[in-house]
């Protein structure tokens, strides 16, 4: 597997598969359900052991071994080591990671500490209703490995814990941090004195400039009109604010045709009716288009920050490509401008009834320390989700436009969870969006047709429901 | 000079089908700037990089050597198997024996869309979802009742005076079958062998929803995804070059096997799945 | 299928333990793999199961009310007809050409048409590929910017007949037709030859000489004569217009897009179960596609009968 395969295209797919393999494992996994749940004993606990780890129990980790390697989480095993000598690790770096562990699940002999990522992996929510994984409550309010006064939870970026948890109970930490945006290239942009716009009408009248310019000021991956509507949500949302993410999450009836929206929708819809994106995009694959954008064919691209692996090899020398964020349509957004989509992906897991979960949890704070996430940083070329771990390392500009973008956004991330939730919807959303983007519908009848979807999923008592506080 | 416009006719329609094959192998020997640059153009210098890129990198070798295991075990499942039973139900007389063969027969005309939910999940009940031997067994399955039907005209229609001679020198039923239908049932044998080939090779809706897991992709599933889902990067060379791969020993195959194929055409070849589409 | 069952054939009695253990295995297989799931899709469609144990709940015929709601699966079911309108005839069409135009060049005392072995192996190439093998080679040819067919014509000068052929809704299910004919003709091409090589010389001989020219014979010596090749085509480009799924699924924006301009049933049945879980709902669309299928079938079959007995 691939980096790339991090995009949000195979994250989104996999989590549309949770329906399927939700059942695959129900029939198994369930049948540890009434086992009795006797904790594995813990050692004595201190300022420096907060978990109680026995110096001398072995210690079992699965990794999934990704395009990412699995040499990060061998380097917080040897931090492990470093503390508790006696302690034996055995690692298993997988690709498959469910085929493996499912039966162990079933067994009740799971390993301690699980990287449940990849297309193979083991599905989250069953796990979940089973009751096999560690409340990381505990290791959330644990002094972090490197400052003892600041928490595990106080180092982790935005969004972290709540991408990991499961109605307010936090079960999983996802360990790479991707962000959403615009790209473009910024040697081409110094060159010709263009900056990256801080508003909206900022963005349409660079975009201006830009074709004037004789370039296109933009392209899209037309065959999956997905990468479309990330940013026209994320627009909205910011204008919207949380009660529109709210909304538009809980299928609230209207919530789709609320002025946010459909402004949103018509600023896109601006793009195809000023003529600025590149003529063929419609029909173009996410790397068809995103080569065009790499040889200056086009100025702006939207993407997730996985762009730069995808493109290794095809991005010309000195292209510099860097990520804004999306601009904020109206001076009176509800959220700050430099509010940001961000997602975490690669999820650690200690199961419940490992051996030794106390030392599951505490490889886990030594996984998310600094050091080890710095080193991920500078060999995966992308951001972990440990706050500042990237600081100080040599970085690529478009890890360091992903990073400042980051930094500058703080805690105001515009996260939806319908997409995942129902995919059907999803689906509806992108068919319209594409018909929006090439001039065949109005925003208004955009609108009305996903609004229309989502009541279908609202009344359709087969669909399970989530609600987002 | 009344063959020109015959000509001219036969020649216009080898351009159509062989134009998008030859353009997909020069593609493979260009460079990626080359192919982007201009579609229409003959590579500098041949690339042939592209190819090693594909094998490993693109993971083609794999799936590949994936496919040969898959389509290797169902073939030889399927024609024992199916020669088999095919055998039994064009020479010997029992009840039953009409029902049985249309039980096999009728389900060729069955679209293979309708089993593939509850298939999905008697093969993950049975533990062998992304495995190859479960990816075996239905091929294996689904290429039988072709099997049976070409093989049952072909069995029915021999002699049957070698059989009989044997059994009077005290051969076994069995040994019957093995030492002396088999045989002579050879070359009906080889083109229901090459067909299922064709057929099972080239399969991509099974593979798709039983075999999930990159590791164990087959080539046109392997293929689909490259150019669709996972992206790899942004190597069209490389992804020509993988078609290169995957159109070439079926080419090969073809080209080798052209008479035996052309005989099979026009006896109902097409109820093969993959084949009829 | 009588064509398969032999006349009359000696056969043997006993060994009965031999033939129940040369059955047993295909038989097993049969059941397991192709009977069953056949069988239980009709029932699964009933239910609402959404794939988890026990959780499936009996609902009549609920999704298939369902699915005369569903616009998307309207979508897929005009695309499906429309293919099937259109694709059959398109394919057969050229390889009754093509198999002609080979014949008429044998018929003369020259021979066979320079070339014509040639002629036919490159033909069939595409049937002997696979058709994922198809759908992203032409998904590349289709790409507007590097693909090869706005290269071709770009290359001739008619730039302005270059278009963004999956991406338009008009051309997009067309487009994905051109491929099902591209690739099927050569296989019908080569099914008509064989049958042209049964009929005489003679008859063909003795149309000339009562001056009857290319396309008279054509129309009242060779359709005719390929009646039932013709039928038998029918039914099998019928059950693959009836499918499209692989095709649609690779090449196609969305996939299945642009808003359901390329949609066809088997990809709304795909979705509906590994997507969105619904397998009740997905079977249901199986079982309708199967009535589909089978309405066709003896639409086709009967209805080529007919004419049969019409013209005796």
């Amino acid at each position: 597997m691939s980096p790339d395969s991090l995009s949000r295209r195979s994250v989104l797919r996999s989590a549309a598969a949770v329906g399927l393999s939700t059942s695959l494992l129900t029939a198994c996994v369930t049948g540890g359900r009434d086992s009795a749940e006797t904790p594995a004993s813990r050692g004595t606990k201190d300022a420096n052991n907060p978990f109680g780890v026995e110096n001398g129990r072995p210690l079992e980790v699965v990794a999934f071994k990704g395009g990412y390697g699995d040499d990060y989480v061998k380097n917080a095993e040897k931090l492990f080591n470093s503390r508790y000598a006696r302690s034996t690790i055995d690692h298993k770096g997988l690709q498959k990671v469910g085929d493996t562990l499912r039966p162990r699940f079933v067994a009740n002999t799971p390993p301690d500490v699980v990287d449940n990522t990849g297309d193979g992996r083991l599905d989250i929510s069953t796990l979940v209703s089973s009751r096999q994984l560690t409340d990381l409550a505990e290791l959330l309010d644990a002094p972090s490995w490197d400052d003892p006064t600041v928490k595990v939870r106080d180092t982790l970026l935005p969004g972290v814990v709540d991408d990991g948890s499961f109605g307010g109970t936090c079960l999983c930490l996802n360990y790479v941090y991707t962000a959403y945006g615009f790209w473009y290239s910024k040697s081409l942009f110094d060159q010709r004195g263009w900056a990256y716009p801080s508003t909206w009408d900022g963005m349409v009248s660079l975009s201006e400039e830009i074709k004037k310019a004789g370039i296109s000021p933009w392209t899209y991956q037309g065959k999956y009109p997905e990468y479309v509507s990330e940013p026209l949500l994320t627009m909205a949302g910011k204008t919207g604010g949380p009660a529109l993410l709210k909304a538009i999450d809980n299928l609230e009836p209207n919530a789709w045709r609320t002025e946010a929206m459909t402004n949103a929708a018509e600023a896109f819809a601006e793009l195809a009716g000023k003529g600025f994106i590149m003529p063929g995009s419609e029909a173009l694959s996410h790397t068809e288009a995103q080569a065009a954008w790499c040889q200056g064919k086009a100025a702006f691209i939207p993407c997730g920050s996985w762009l730069e692996s995808e493109q290794k090899g095809i991005t010309p020398d000195g292209f510099e490509m860097a990520m804004g964020v999306v601009p904020p349509r109206t001076s009176s957004d509800k959220i700050k401008a430099t509010g940001l989509e961000a997602s975490s992906s690669e999820s650690f897991i200690v199961p419940a009834k490992g051996k030794n979960p106390a030392g599951g949890l505490e490889l886990l704070r030594m996984l998310f320390s600094k050091g080890v996430a710095k080193s991920f940083a500078q060999s995966a070329g992308t951001l972990p989700s440990v706050a500042g771990s990237a600081d100080g390392i040599r970085m690529s500009s478009a890890l360091a436009s992903v990073t400042a973008a980051v930094k500058a956004a703080g805690p105001d991330l515009v996260v939806y969870r319908h997409r995942i939730w129902y995919a059907a919807l999803a689906k509806a959303t992108d068919d319209a969006v594409g018909e929006l983007i090439n001039g065949r519908i109005t925003a208004k009848e955009w609108a009305d047709r996903i609004q229309k979807a989502a009541d279908a999923i609202a009344k359709d008592s087969s669909v399970k429901k989530y609600t987002r506080q | 000079m009344k063959r020109v416009p015959l000509h001219l006719a036969m020649m216009s329609w080898a351009v159509v089908t062989a134009l998008p094959l030859l353009w997909v192998v020069f593609s493979a020997l260009k460079s990626n700037k080359e192919i982007l640059t201009s579609p229409w153009s003959l590579p500098s210098r041949p690339h042939l990089d592209n190819f090693g890129r594909a094998w490993t990198e693109a993971s083609i070798g794999r799936y590949f050597l994936n496919s040969i295991v898959v389509v290797g075990g169902a073939l030889i499942l399927t024609i024992t198997v199916g020669s088999l039973a095919a055998y039994v139900l064009a020479r010997y007389s029992f009840r039953g024996n009409r029902f049985i063969y249309y039980l096999f027969v009728t389900s060729m005309f069955f679209p293979m869309l309708l089993a593939l939910v509850p298939l999905f999940f008697t093969v993950q009940r049975l533990g062998l979802l992304s495995t190859h031997l479960g990816l075996i067994l239905v091929y294996a399955a689904y290429a039988t009742p072709f099997t049976i039907f070409f093989l049952h005209a072909f069995f029915g229609t021999q002699p049957t005076s070698v059989a009989e001679a044997a059994f009077m020198d005290g051969c076994s039923h069995a040994g019957v079958f093995f030492q002396v239908m088999l045989p002579m049932a050879r070359p009906g044998i080889v083109s229901v062998a090459i067909f299922n080939f064709l057929g099972l090779w080239n399969q991509y809706l099974l593979p798709l929803v039983l075999n999930p897991d990159p590791e164990k992709y087959v080539l046109s599933q392997g293929l689909a995804a490259l150019s669709t889902s996972q992206g790899y990067r942004s190597d069209w060379s490389g992804l020509f070059a993988g078609l290169t791969i995957a159109m070439l020993p079926v080419l090969v195959a073809y080209v080798a096997f052209q008479r035996y194929i052309q005989v099979a055409t026009t006896s109902g070849a097409a109820n093969d799945p993959g084949l009829a589409r | 299928m009588s064509r398969g069952l032999p006349g009359r054939v000696h056969r043997l009695r006993g060994g009965s333990a031999f033939v129940i253990v040369a059955l047993l295995p295909a038989v097993v297989l049969h059941v397991v793999f192709v009977l069953s799931p056949y069988a239980q899709s009709f029932y699964l469609s009933l239910t609402d199961w959404n794939g988890l144990a026990g959780s499936a709940s009996f609902v009549g015929l609920d999704n298939f009310a369902q699915l005369g709601s569903d616009g998307l699966f309207l979508d897929a079911v005009r695309n499906n007809l429309f293919l099937l309108l259109v694709m059959p005839v398109m394919t057969v069409a050229i390889g009754l050409i093509l198999a002609s135009t080979l014949k008429m060049g044998s018929k003369s005392r020259r021979g066979e048409l320079f070339g014509s072995r040639l002629y036919r192996i490159v033909f069939f190439l595409p049937q002997v590929l696979s058709v994922s093998v198809i759908a992203v080679l032409w998904g590349s040819a289709y790409s507007p910017n590097s693909g090869l067919i706005n290269g071709v014509l770009r290359g001739v000068g008619l730039d302005g007949l270059a278009r963004s052929w999956l991406a338009e809704p008009r051309l997009a299910l067309v487009a994905v037709m051109v491929v099902m004919v591209w690739s099927g003709a050569g296989f019908y091409l080569v099914l008509f030859t064989a049958a042209l090589e049964g009929i005489p010389r003679e008859i063909y001989e003795a149309a000339l000489i009562d001056g009857a020219n290319g396309w008279v014979t054509f129309w009242r010596i060779t359709l005719p004569l390929l009646r039932e090749n013709v039928q038998v085509a029918f039914v099998y480009l019928g059950m693959a217009a009836l499918d499209g799924f692989a095709l649609v699924q690779i090449m196609t924006v969305g996939p299945g897009g642009p808003d359901g301009a390329t949609e066809v049933i088997g990809l709304s049945l795909y979705r509906a179960a590994f997507t969105y879980g619904k397998f009740g709902y997905a079977s249901a669309m199986g079982v309708a596609l199967f009535f589909g299928s089978l309405v066709f079938a003896v639409f086709a079959l009967g209805g080529g009968r007919r004419t049969q007995t019409e013209l005796a």
